[in-house]
């Protein structure tokens, strides 16, 4: 089925796109950045870290560009003031909910929570810190759970589930104190589901799954395993 | 049973329920939800059928629902056959046996009754129960239920929720068989959407529009859900609509099956709920035998079957992507929309899901029309909706009124208004995720749109009224709490922000705060409302949002002030008693102090907390009572007369001097600052014996010739003698207080020389003006302002005041001129346009005033004083009160009614309040509010002219003696700070040792009373009325402190 042609409008510009594409899509395609966090390439879109909202006017809710379908005529804007001061809490929120200490972690200089909130200007945080104090998973051969450096995008657990089809990784509990655990919650080594493929550690936005033996800063991503790694990288910024 | 298939079945089921509900011989139905089994229905039935089963009575019993009057459980109703159907309330097992006597002999227990139903609207149907009883109330004339509408509990409490047949006879499935028979579909979603029909869920989204999707989705296995998934704490509309007619829930969504061409439905039941999930069972396991549901309704060859499914019942579920997920089998946790469940929902199938009570209105739609249906409720949200009532109210339980209703109907007709003598302050509605309403807005018609207006939500229709002694800030605190622990943790701004939020408030608590984290929470209660995924964080936020909104200043009480009114941040407070009492008196010390028979210590801890304790100790409206711990197991410590008492013991006997250094020694070095008071009231004096303390230079300036205010000129010798008084003014003098009478602040001492010649100046003039009443004859002769009276028999200046004597007014200057008048010799009568518990006079006095023989004439407005041709007072005419409506002080108006009556008197006394002399205010040149009051800064008490501070009735309004006090304390600190630059007051208090007043077990003995004169005695003579305790008696009543002080 050929694909009906639209034209949106996005902070003011017009774009000529597809029907059935997302917002978040459609901004890209036209070389627009919205930022986005648990949003990746090949998978379904939960809409949960909520970086990616926008403006559809009307005085209506923000929508996550990320589900959120084109439509013919849609006026929507990216970055008013009050997005951007969302986006910027929504940072502070993240950073202060677990312990995210870059100078010792992993993914120092590759980690998508730490691109955003430069990109997004985050240089402190008005939020106290809760230092949760939480485990790592060693008990892996290849790879590491590192609990501390989590944001629960769940990237890992629909990779996991979506494209390599083990489904190991779920989330268990609720609210702050919701936890990523594998299969029924036990050590990672002993989930029997796990086939050691290492898509969760390329998905993973930041330190939390990292292969074993990299020191600080040494764990790059390779995203484009899953998807393209360049799309990826410009999405950040 | 045999499936019903032609209407001829139909009517055999209608009769055979019909001679269920109104059998040959008489039915008692005990209402048996869960409300009821909790208050003992259980135990009444089972008396019930084991008196019936062991005289072989002639007489049904019935299991019925619950009729929605919680706070009257258990209910029974009675029907004697030709007669009305009688609700009886209280009712418990032992009056089971002599109900029956009574029933039997055709007659009701008259103390059990409560109102009668002589004919009921089942909406479906009407049912004629007969007329009689004329000495009982129709049920609708009882103010819990007058205004109701019962459309969605159109069967509750009448029929047996577990008999089908029951509800046959009350019209039920008859709208089914209507439509089925009509076979418009089309036309019954018409219906529906005409007749406006919102989600009672709480969204309010529109029903018939979700219906005409289900309708239009082309999938042949699409689903229908009704979630029954009540989350709401203190909510439980649902619970009662499915324990009291299951049946009502499974017509509507058996219509909508066949209009919408839906074969399958849900009810996702909350697990906790196992009597309704019990009764919704055997519901459907009776419709199924009917042949109600399954492969042919009715006959009529169309299929549908409802499937139950319990569920874990998270508040998250609330929200349908999250109830659909759990449904599937995941944990439940919501999806972004779209897809939209009317598109993609259970299973990947079309999906329409409604709330519970959307479903209860179906039936009546169909059978009556849509343009019935919109009679009720409001232009754009019609008919009814169910509401829990409960909180700080006086009648509580599930009320069903026409949307659109204004708050104050549901709070003072319906609730009966506060508790005890508590005043309400806000009403919360929708729940956790709503928000809370406060008293100046309870004109505000409850719908849909006008509550989003004012931050809250129609929700599940919980409404939690609060009052006074609720803390605003822990209210928004328990709230983010609850949706804290039931975010589901899917996104960030409600999983993490929630917890931020829940932090600052926890702080906010325990006094840890500043104005910056007020902001702050107020911008990410903003971000959380405007970018959470799910209702469940878009709607969590509203507690907080509208508390900040509307009690901003119970805010800065925590945040600046470090103080929790309500008392209820008890990290905020050292016991309720210090929290209420004006001057923040370490009671729990003295008592301790005075028990270990430590008196000197004892009146050092009260002077220096209170610098007028024998006064107070007296004239005191003593709050502290109304907040004592101990009211809850027998009575109040007697904290007013303890600290009387113990001044007393000092002030009064040769221990005054030694006591007196002793105190002086507390003084910090001098400061050479000069402070000067303007006044010397309660507020005056107190003001000045604390900065004289903290090292301070202090004059007080005072118009009159004497200090004491209205100690000394406006409370009459028998309540305060003077020589009382006059002992604790020498104290206060030989802290270094100077004073000047007979120097009035702007006519002998302007402002500007103040200004001059002082570094602080503490303004407390009082409010010395009686407001005059526009009354034809006040230029009579003998008609005279209380103040003036007073102040006049406390200088020897009247001494008569006619033989009988009206006094207008209700507060404590119109008892005391009662009182005084009685005194000289006078009939005395009190003319107030209230009732007696809203007279703002202390209780006890005028209890006391009472007893001398000052009579009480309540609900009487003054009209006019008629006069002689001599211009003498002949009589006050006044007109009948009666009590009208509610007004937004929570008190019903006084409404004038056509009875006039006359009080003869030959002199009028006016006490209807007094205001500030506005000569002296506008003179001033300070800022000042409508009624002449001067605006200060509530937490520092500066006025607008640097270095100048008020406190006390002038920046109140005439208030009273130990609220003033309050404020000269408060100011002398505040001063004090401004002028040292750090916080030196504490200083003074120091130095008590602890281990002096330790706490040991309270004693059991009942309240002290101190002994009065006899009532003949007393108008005799001004001699003091309340001797006082005695040691004694004093020491006893210390004994009874239950030291909240002492944490754990
Ligand atoms: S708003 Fe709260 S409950 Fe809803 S998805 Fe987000 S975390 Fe879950
Ligand atoms: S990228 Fe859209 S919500 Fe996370």
């Amino acid at each position: 089925m050929p694909q009906k042609r639209i034209s949106i409008r996005i902070d003011g510009e017009l774009v000529s796109t597809v029907e059935g594409k997302t917002i978040l899509e459609a901004a890209r395609d036209a070389g627009r950045r919205i930022p986005s966090l648990c949003h990746m390439d090949g998978l379904t879109d939960v809409g949960a870290c909520r970086l990616c909202l926008v403006d559809l006017g009307g005085g209506g809710r923000l929508a996550p560009a990320c589900t959120t379908p084109v439509q013919e005529g849609q006026a929507v804007i990216t970055n008013s003031p009050r997005l951007l001061a969302y986006r910027r809490v929504i940072l502070e929120l993240l950073l202060t909910e677990r312990n995210h200490i870059c100078s010792v972690c992993v993914a120092n200089g590759n980690c998508e929570l730490q691109a955003l909130a430069s990109a997004l200007g985050v240089t402190s945080v008005r939020f106290p810190y809760r230092y949760p104090n939480l485990p790592l998973d060693l008990s892996r051969d290849r790879f590491v759970l590192d609990q501390n450096r989590c944001i629960l995008c769940t990237r890992c657990v629909r990779v996991c589930a979506d494209v390599e089809g083990a489904h190991v990784w779920d989330v268990k509990g609720r609210g702050i104190y919701s936890r990523l655990i594998s299969d029924l919650d036990q050590p990672w080594a002993s989930a029997a589901s796990c086939t050691d493929c290492g898509k969760c550690v390329q998905s993973c936005p930041t330190g939390a799954l990292a292969e074993k033996g990299k020191a600080v800063e040494e764990m790059v991503k390779q995203t484009w395993q899953v998807t393209n790694a360049a799309e990826r990288k410009r999405a950040v910024l | 049973m045999t499936p019903i298939a032609d209407i001829g079945s139909f009517n055999a089921a209608r009769e055979a329920g019909m001679a269920k509900l109104q059998p040959a011989a008489p039915r008692i139905g005990v209402g048996m939800g869960t409300c009821g089994r909790g208050n003992g229905a259980e135990e009444v039935y089972r008396a019930f059928a084991e008196a019936i089963e062991a005289h072989g009575l002639d007489i049904r019993l019935a299991a019925v629902g619950c009729f929605g009057a919680c706070s009257e459980e258990p209910l029974v109703n009675v029907w004697i056959p030709g007669q009305p159907l009688v609700i009886l309330r209280h009712v418990h097992s032992a009056d089971a046996a002599r109900i029956l006597a009574d029933v039997h002999q055709g007659r009701i227990p008259p103390d059990l009754a409560w109102c009668k139903i002589e004919e009921w609207d089942h909406i479906t149907a009407r049912i004629r129960y007969g007329a009689g009883f004329p000495e009982l109330p129709q049920w609708s004339e009882i103010p819990f239920f007058h205004g109701q509408k019962k459309i969605v509990l159109r069967n509750c409490g009448l029929i047996s929720p577990d008999d089908i047949d029951e509800y046959i006879a009350v019209g039920g499935y008859q709208a089914l068989y209507k439509v089925l028979i009509d076979s418009r579909p089309e036309m019954v979603i018409e219906q529906v959407k005409a007749a406006k029909l919102r989600g009672r869920g709480g969204a309010g989204y529109a029903t018939g529009l979700k219906w005409e999707f289900l309708a239009k989705a082309k999938d042949p296995s699409k689903y229908i859900v009704c979630n029954a998934d009540e989350g709401d704490p203190g909510a439980y509309m649902n619970r009662n609509e499915i324990e009291s007619d299951p049946h009502s829930l499974l017509e509507g969504m058996i219509i909508c099956g066949y209009v919408t061409g839906t074969q399958q439905a849900i009810v996702y039941v909350r697990a906790e709920y196992p009597l309704a999930v019990h009764r919704l069972t055997r519901a459907v396991e009776q419709a199924r035998e009917y042949g109600i549901l399954g492969p042919s309704v009715l006959g009529r060859g169309v299929k549908f079957d409802i499937e139950l499914v319990e569920g874990a019942g998270a508040f998250v579920c609330g929200e349908e992507t999250a109830l659909i997920a759990s449904l599937e089998g995941f944990s439940g946790r919501p999806r972004p929309r779209p897809p939209f469940p009317a598109q993609k929902g259970l299973d990947g199938k079309p999906t329409n899901i409604n709330n519970v009570e959307t479903w209860y209105n179906i039936a009546p739609i169909a059978l009556k029309g849509p343009a019935w249906f919109t009679e009720t409720g409001s232009a754009r949200s019609a008919g009814t909706k169910v509401f829990s009532l409960v909180g700080k109210i006086r009648n509580t339980g599930l009320v069903e009124m026409p949307l659109g209703t204004p708050l104050k109907t549901f709070i003072y007709d319906i609730g009966g208004g506060g508790v005890g003598e508590c005043s309400i302050k806000a009403v919360q509605t929708g729940g956790p995720s709503g928000g809370c309403i406060p008293l100046e807005m309870f004109d505000t018609p409850v719908d849909y749109e006008t509550l989003a207006q004012l931050g809250s939500i129609m929700g599940s229709g919980g409404m939690v009224v609060m009052d006074e002694n609720n803390c605003m800030v822990d209210i928004a605190r328990y709230f983010i709490e609850f949706t804290h622990s039931e975010s589901c943790g899917k996104c960030v701004p409600c999983r993490v922000g929630l917890d931020k939020a829940l932090d600052v408030l926890n702080g906010f608590t325990k006094g840890a705060g500043n104005s910056a984290q007020l902001a702050l929470l107020d911008e990410l209660g903003r971000m959380i409302r405007d970018t959470s995924l799910c209702g469940l964080g878009q709607t969590a936020p509203n507690p907080v949002l509208t508390t900040l909104r509307h009690f901003r200043y119970e805010f800065d009480d925590h945040i600046i002030a470090r103080r929790c009114r309500a008392g209820v941040c008890d990290s905020l407070a050292l016991s309720p008693c210090e929290n209420s009492c004006p001057l923040h008196m370490n009671i729990p010390r003295f008592l301790g102090l005075l028990k270990r028979g430590r008196l000197e210590d004892a009146f050092e801890s009260v002077i220096l907390d209170n610098p007028l304790p024998a006064s107070t100790g007296r004239v005191c409206q003593h709050p502290c009572d109304m907040r004592c711990r101990r009211l809850t197991m027998d009575a109040a410590v007697n904290m007013r007369d303890v600290h009387r008492f113990i001044a007393d013991s000092i002030l009064l006997s040769d221990h005054f001097d030694a006591m007196v250094a002793r105190v002086a020694d507390r003084k910090l070095p001098p400061t050479g600052k000069k402070t000067a008071v303007a006044g010397a009231g309660p507020a005056g004096l107190t003001a000045a014996f604390y900065l004289a303390l903290l090292g301070h230079d202090v004059t007080v300036f005072e118009s009159k010739r004497e200090a004491g205010g209205m100690l000394r000129y406006a409370i009459p010798e028998y309540r305060l003698p003077k020589h009382v008084l006059e002992r604790e003014v020498e104290l206060i003098r030989r802290m270094g207080v100077k004073f000047e009478f007979g120097m009035p602040v702007s006519s002998a001492i302007s402002l500007h020389d103040l200004d001059e010649q002082f570094d602080a100046v503490f303004l407390s003039i009082g409010t010395w003006k009686e407001s005059w009443v526009h009354l034809p004859g006040t230029e009579l002769k003998n008609v005279i302002p209380a103040l003036l009276f007073l102040e006049g028999v406390a200088s020897g200046s009247v001494s008569q005041i006619g033989r009988r004597v009206a006094v207008i007014g209700g507060g404590n200057a119109a008892v005391d001129a009662a009182r005084t008048a009685l005194r000289m010799g006078a009939d005395a009568t009190i003319v107030y346009r209230r009732e007696r518990k809203e007279m703002p006079a202390i209780k006890e006095e005028v209890d006391a005033a009472e007893h001398e023989g000052v009579k009480l004439q309540f609900l009487s407005a003054p009209h006019r004083i008629v006069g002689d041709p001599k211009g003498n007072v002949r009589a006050l005419e006044i007109v009948k009160t009666r009590l009208g409506e509610y007004d937004l002080t929570g008190r019903r108006k006084p409404v004038p009614t056509a009875e006039v009556a006359r009080v003869e008197c030959d002199a009028v006394i006016l006490a209807v309040g007094e205001t500030i002399d506005l000569d002296f205010a506008r003179g001033s040149g300070l800022t000042l509010r409508e009624n002449g009051t001067f605006v200060v800064d509530r937490f520092t008490l500066e006025t607008s002219r640097p270095k100048f501070y008020a406190g006390g009735d002038v920046i109140t309004g005439a208030s009273n003696v130990s609220n003033a006090m309050g404020y000269g304390k408060k100011a002398a600190r505040r001063m004090d700070e401004a002028l040292m630059g750090v916080k030196r007051f504490q200083r003074l208090s120091g130095g008590f040792d602890a281990s002096e007043y330790e706490a040991e077990p309270a004693t059991e003995i009942a309240r002290q009373r101190p002994a009065e004169l006899a009532p003949a005695m007393r108008v005799k003579s001004d001699a003091e009325v309340v001797v006082g305790l005695t040691r004694g008696q004093a020491s006893a009543e210390c004994g009874r402190c239950l030291r909240c002080d002492v944490r754990a």
